[in-house]
């Protein structure tokens, strides 16, 4: 997309980056901007002095070397453009965290012009990584730790990537910003409140029966993507033989119903957190839950899918 | 992949590279600057050698301050506040070290590294040589590299990759550099008053000339200056490089006085013969420059003086190059100060030379006569030219004329303009060079300090200032030939190139003429690119002022900036590698029967898909496409997977 006049000459395009995009970034002459570091400025004076001293002296090979200093500094600049430019970056969906965890911010850079890169720093917040060196059509995946500061989307700021390369003396930078969310659960309560476990026998929200989930032992069958660890047959899987969930049938039939009005918490944020614990606890358990907020309801249901709709409604809720 | 910024602490590499330049750095100090700072300099860098392997003993700050405290003051005592170039030599010397001493983090690095770049050109401000230059390259290099391995934090110098690097950073500064060489505008003279520590131990004529000094300079075989002659050069024995006239003295030396007098027109009878040509002056930290005879017009910055010296403001301290046109034409005027400056006696003038002045004078008619009479006097009696003359006491001249007998050219030059002063005629004495080796190689003729030569002027009515030279009454050869300096170094004594070398000698004259021709082409074409020059060559294209010189040097830098950038980023598309051709080509082989390869497939998929078509040949394809993956992306040698592609080919054609 071609920039507009003001765009291309405004100020926060060489500070910020240029609007989110969740595409792939290829980093080019758009792009990449370069400036003299501090120490390339301490340099231009020391050949200020030694130019002072060739003059004074009417040296010829001083100016030689003087002159040979000065182009060489202005020479390393390009190779500094090149080893940022052609690198394509995207931003990769990360997995979702809960707040007060670290999340994962995810970056694919590839290397498509066959040349080696060199010490390489991608800045994010007052985080620092470095790419110490990029193999010629390399692609690295690059995580950046992030600590989300309260729930639902997450969206990183400017990514700055930077380079010194080679001689230090100048720094070329480059910074992007990318369209990419990062989904932060509420955090889970640290009281561990037992379950509500509504037996289906009973009138609907009547009293609350508490039971820990005294189940009957139901046999055995294939493991399937989402069931609870502690139900494999670990025995069953060191000898070989595959692995095998442990499946048990609660007689009662129960049903978790974890419901805003079931929460005895004081505000919303400990609501939510609450309700996240036990739909976290839940799927553990392997039980079947529905979750009701003022926002959204979701049937009773099991499985990951159900899991992770309900942390996302949680994690969104306003 | 940790978080690496500019406070990360150095590799060994790049402190065992800073310390490899730092000591290199010291090495052609070595003669220039006092012992006791090269001790201290080279002291402050093995410690830190050592702490490489014992870094328990790298110094704290609280040992490091008073410690450059203690060598500023002592530098500072040393030198006291003129700064000239042995004091900020010794100071960047001994500064380098403390830096490298210090140095812990990276960014101390890059500051060492910046200080090493300004210590490089020190050695330069002694001697400009041309193995200098190339050492200083090499060095040059090395610092680019440390710089290089700094930045990249590199831990090993396995892979060649960060020092071709380097050099090609060098190479393509070149242009831009002799731009700048070229085009910068050169300003005349120092910024500020240098310190006499400029003039240090350079041999060459001196302003005084007393007996024994001319025949120290015959045995340095150091360059004084080149010449080339534009069309025939004169005859070796009429070589006169003419540099500096003396008018007084005490009776024992010869003291210059200078004259500012400027000159006036030359005045001929006959026709002069003239010649033109270009002297490459080394700088020899005088105020005169050296002419054959005598130069029709001045140089540029410089003043023709009445008895035709070619005199400069400042003392030469560069080289410089100069174009001239001499003719044998003489000077008939005699000013009044001239005359008396030209035949005052020295006091000590004993009876025993007036009388045998007043002798050759009342036996000639005229002037000329006299002159020849003393010099048959020289030649007749038993006079001796020697290197190594018996010592002389008060009064030189008597002793020399009438006891020892024995001299060099000082001698005999001065005894002659006191004989000449005694029987009332006028003489200088002249100072310079005479002869010189002619280079056939590089077609120049070059001047040592051996070849130092003392002569006389005399004013005759006729002719006005006439050269006499004495020596050449008593050892013509001298005139004749060129000084043999290495016998002569050998023996002690005059020696001179009478007969043609042959075999090995003339081999090493060879070799020894080609050094020169190297050196010449050097300091004609390099060092002596000053103001003048500057301003002579880019007059040629047609660039003059330094407005001019300034918007060209522009102009150019810019456009050799873009070059570069065009061929940076628009010449080299990667190639694949060799096991990556191979396989283009055997896909494109395959796809004239099964379909091309998509861009999206891998080459698994694309065999696959092949093997779909035609399942005869899964097996070889399997093998060609294991030896592909391990070959390009496992250590595999390539050899295997050639072979593979090679045989399925050959048996695509049995199948035929």
């Amino acid at each position: 997309m071609p920039l507009t006049f003001p765009q291309r000459f405004s100020l926060r395009r060489f500070t910020q980056g240029e609007m989110a995009t969740t595409s792939a970034i290829n980093l080019d002459h758009r792009r990449i901007f370069i400036l003299p570091s501090r120490s390339g400025l301490v340099l231009a004076l020391v050949i200020l002095l030694m130019l002072i001293a060739s003059i004074n002296y009417n040296n010829s090979m001083g100016f030689i070397f003087t002159f040979l200093l000065a182009s060489a500094a202005q020479v390393s600049s390009f190779y500094g453009f090149k080893n940022l430019s052609g690198l394509t970056i995207q931003a990769i969906k990360s997995d979702p965290c809960f707040l007060g965890e670290k999340a994962y911010y995810k970056l694919s850079i590839k290397e498509k012009e066959g040349r080696e890169r060199w010490a390489i720093y991608i800045q994010l917040g007052d985080k620092v990584e470095c790419i110490k060196n990029l193999k010629p059509n390399q692609v690295i995946t690059l995580t950046i730790p992030v600590e989300p500061k309260k729930r639902g989307w997450f969206s990183a700021d400017t990514i700055t990537f930077f380079s010194y390369f080679p001689l230090s003396l100048f720094r070329a930078w480059s910074p992007l910003r990318f369209d990419q969310k990062i989904l932060v659960y509420p955090t889970p309560s640290a009281n561990k409140l037992p379950l509500p476990i509504v037996s289906i026998d009973k009138a609907e929200g009547n009293s609350i029966s508490v039971q820990q989930g005294s189940e009957d032992f139901d046999g055995f069958r294939h493991y399937q993507q989402g069931d609870p660890y502690r139900r494999i047959n670990w025995k069953a899987l060191a000898a070989g033989k595959g692995v095998f969930i442990k499946q048990f049938t609660s007689p009662l039939a129960d049903e978790v119903s974890l419901n805003w009005s079931s929460c005895h918490a004081n505000n919303t944020e400990q609501k939510l957190s609450q309700l996240c614990e036990w739909v976290i606890k839940a799927q553990q358990d392997g039980l079947s839950y529905s979750l009701k907020i003022p926002s959204s309801s979701y049937d009773a249901n099991q499985g990951i899918q159900h899991q992770l709709r309900c942390l996302k409604a949680l994690a969104l809720y306003k | 992949m940790n978080s690496l910024t500019k406070e990360t602490v150095i590799t060994p590499l790049s402190l065992k590279l800073l310390l490899i330049c730092g000591f290199l750095l010291v090495l052609p100090h070595i003669a220039n600057l006092k012992p006791e700072f090269i001790v201290i300099s080279l002291a402050l860098l093995t410690w830190r050698a050592i702490t490489l392997k014992f870094p328990q003993y790298i110094p704290n700050k609280w040992l490091l301050l008073p410690l450059s405290i203690l060598l500023a003051l002592f530098i500072l005592k040393n030198f006291g506040m003129s700064f000239g170039r042995d004091a900020s030599s010794s100071l960047l010397i001994v500064l380098l070290a403390l830096k490298l001493l210090e140095c812990r983090k990276s960014r101390d690095v890059i500051a060492t590294v910046f200080i090493g770049f300004f210590v490089l050109i020190t050695p330069f401000l002694f001697d400009q040589s041309i193995i200098l230059a190339l050492y200083s390259v090499c060095i040059f290099l090395l610092l680019l590299l440390t710089l290089l391995i700094n930045t990249t934090g590199q831990k090993t110098l396995q892979s060649f990759t960060l020092f071709r690097l380097s050099a090609t950073i060098l190479l393509q500064a070149i242009p831009l550099m002799l731009i700048g060489f070229l085009l910068f505008p050169r300003m005349i003279g120092p910024l500020w008053a240098l310190p006499d520590d400029a003039s240090n131990a350079v041999s060459g004529i001196s302003d005084t000339i007393n007996p024994g000094q001319i025949s120290n300079l015959a045995l340095s075989s150091a360059t004084a200056f080149r010449v080339t002659f534009e069309g025939e050069p004169p005859e070796q024995k009429n070589l006169y490089w003419r540099g500096p006239v003396f008018y007084e003295t005490d009776g024992i030396k010869w003291q210059y006085k200078g004259n500012y007098k400027t000159a006036g027109k030359l005045t001929h009878s006959v026709k002069p013969i003239e010649y033109k040509y270009t002297v490459i002056m080394e700088p020899h930290h005088q105020t005169w420059l050296y002419s054959l005879d005598l130069p029709n017009h001045k140089v540029a910055n410089s003043k023709l003086s009445e008895d035709r010296q070619l005199m400069l403001s400042k003392k030469l301290g560069r080289t410089l190059s100069y174009t001239l046109t001499s003719s044998n034409a003489s000077n008939t005027k005699l000013t009044d100060t001239l005359k008396k400056r030209s035949l005052n006696l020295p006091k000590n003038t004993s009876d025993n030379i007036l009388s045998l002045a007043e002798n050759f004078r009342k036996n000639s008619s005229n002037d000329l006569e006299t002159v020849n009479k003393a010099l048959q006097h020289f030649n007749q009696q038993d006079f001796f030219y020697t290197l190594k003359p018996p010592l002389l006491g008060k009064n030189p001249n008597d002793e020399f004329l009438f006891k020892t007998k024995q001299g060099f050219c000082s001698h005999y030059a001065s005894a002659f303009t006191v004989l000449m002063r005694a029987a009332n005629i006028p003489a200088r004495i002249i100072a310079g060079y005479q002869g010189g080796i002619h280079n056939t190689l590089g077609g120049f003729w070059e001047i040592r300090q051996a070849d130092a030569h003392v002569w006389v002027e005399v004013w005759l009515k006729n002719s006005g200032w006439t050269r006499v030279d004495p020596t050449a009454a008593i050892a013509p050869e001298r005139i004749l030939n060129s000084i043999n300096l290495a016998e002569q170094l050998r023996v002690g004594e005059v020696r001179f190139n009478i007969s043609r070398p042959d075999g090995f000698m003339a081999f090493t004259q060879q070799a020894k003429w080609l050094l020169n021709t190297i050196d010449y082409y050097w300091q004609s074409g390099v060092l002596a690119y000053g103001p003048e020059n500057q301003a002579e060559f880019l007059n040629q294209a047609g660039i003059k002022g330094w407005e001019d010189m300034v918007k060209w040097l522009t102009i150019f830098s810019i456009g050799f900036l873009l070059l570069l950038i065009i061929y940076l980023n628009f010449s080299k598309k990667t190639k694949p590698d060799k096991a990556q051709q191979i396989l283009l080509s055997f896909c494109k082989h395959l796809s004239k029967r099964y379909g091309e390869k998509h861009p999206y497939e891998t080459v698994s998929d694309y065999f696959d898909r092949v093997k779909k078509q035609n399942s005869k040949l899964t097996t070889s394809l399997n093998i060609i496409n294991q030896n592909y993956l391990n070959c390009r992306y496992g250590r595999a040698d390539i050899e295997p997977f050639k072979k593979s592609v090679k045989a399925f080919n050959e048996s695509l054609i049995k199948f035929k």
